[in-house]
């Protein structure tokens, strides 16, 4: 839903990171993306071209990497990957914050970022 | 989100040479800096001993309604403030503001949720020391706000039983970042044939965590419940 505006923050950084060191054209940006926000991949892209347009950043390649969510239980301690049921009535894989071991409660530790993680410039 | 021009990265300058081509490690999170921004007013709130309760909900959920009586039940005992986010209008806040209480309408013109910034930019607007308690209304809207916590102690969702009957597992990633939800509208729950046990399962499932409270902000049903499940 807010796929525009965290496009246009990650582009103000790129651009003014880009400017900072004269770069003369941005040729790739690295990114990752939390499995866990709100964030979809594809609509981050279009945002992105849409926002390149005109700049230094135009034609450049966005490589999204997507960030596997994580949980920790607070019963047991297991730390890892959340259980998901595949419930063809709902037509997608719902995440439970329920410990795969120990079905006790657990909490969310990975799968929230969004992070610029590097630019590839020509200078 | 007008931060994102503040976002520096602390690298160090590599000189290169004309046309050469450079990889740039930046590692910046862009949620971090909301986060940063939700901690710090959770301290500028603990310093004035205020305790912060953040509300989101679909439109028409019933927010504003719930706060109102929250604030009719509690004002005896709390000074109590409210901040309203919504995309344009004081529709909301003007409603609260008729009990007596001081409220800061934030309009974000097409922000989908309040951020920890725009929530800084409200408190500005209060003296904190005459506040035990706040109540933030997010936007309406059950998916964004999730992602940004604004610093509050507690996070509400208000999930109207009229609606779908869906809306619980379709926004699992929203129950997983809440402590209370309310399911509302309660009193009409047999006339649109709602299930309740089944909305109530699907909570429990998404987040086993989650305090669960039935209410009906029109009749006032559920209000001493939820003031339990804020420990207020």
């Amino acid at each position: 839903m807010h796929e525009f505006s965290a496009a246009t923050q990650m582009v103000e950084l790129v651009l003014a990171e880009a400017q900072r060191r004269n770069a003369k054209k941005v040729l790739e940006v690295k990114v990752i993306v939390g499995k866990l926000s709100f964030l979809n991949p594809e609509q981050l892209r279009f945002a992105y071209e849409i926002l390149s347009e005109g700049t230094i950043l135009e034609n450049s390649k966005l490589r999204i990497e997507e960030q596997e969510g994580a949980i920790e239980c607070l019963k047991c301690g297991y730390k890892g990957g959340l259980p998901v049921e595949d419930n063809v009535y709902y037509h997608l894989g719902v995440p439970f914050l329920r410990c795969p071991k120990c079905k006790g409660e657990a909490r969310i530790i990975k799968g929230k970022d969004f992070t610029v993680k590097s630019i590839r410039i020509e200078v | 989100m007008k931060q994102a021009s503040k976002v520096e990265a602390m690298v160090e300058i590599v000189k290169a040479g004309e046309g050469e081509i450079l990889d740039v490690e930046l590692d910046v999170n862009l949620q971090r800096r909301n986060f940063e921004l939700a901690e710090a007013n959770r301290r500028l709130l603990e310093s004035f001993k205020v305790k912060a309760v953040d509300f989101m909900g679909s439109v028409g959920s019933g927010k504003t309604c719930l706060i109102g009586r929250l604030v009719e039940t509690l004002k005896p005992e709390y000074r109590i403030g409210v901040i309203g986010g919504d995309l344009t209008t004081t529709i909301d806040m003007d409603l609260l503001s008729r009990l007596g209480v001081p409220v800061v309408q934030v309009n974000t013109g097409r922000e989908c949720h309040l951020d920890a910034n725009l929530v800084a930019k409200a408190l500005e607007k209060f003296n904190l020391k005459e506040l035990d308690l706040l109540f933030i209304e997010n936007v309406g809207n059950i998916i964004c706000p999730a992602d940004f916590p604004l610093g509050a102690h507690r996070r509400v969702a208000v999930v109207s039983v009229v609606d779908s009957p869906y809306t619980i597992v379709k926004h699992p990633l929203t129950f997983q970042t809440v402590d209370v939800a309310v399911l509302n509208k309660i009193d009409l729950a047999e006339a649109v044939g709602a299930d309740i046990g089944r909305l109530e399962a699907d909570i429990r499932k998404v987040n086993p965590k989650l305090k669960i409270v039935k209410a009906s902000c029109k009749t006032g049903l559920g209000v001493g419940k939820l003031r339990e499940a804020l420990e207020l």
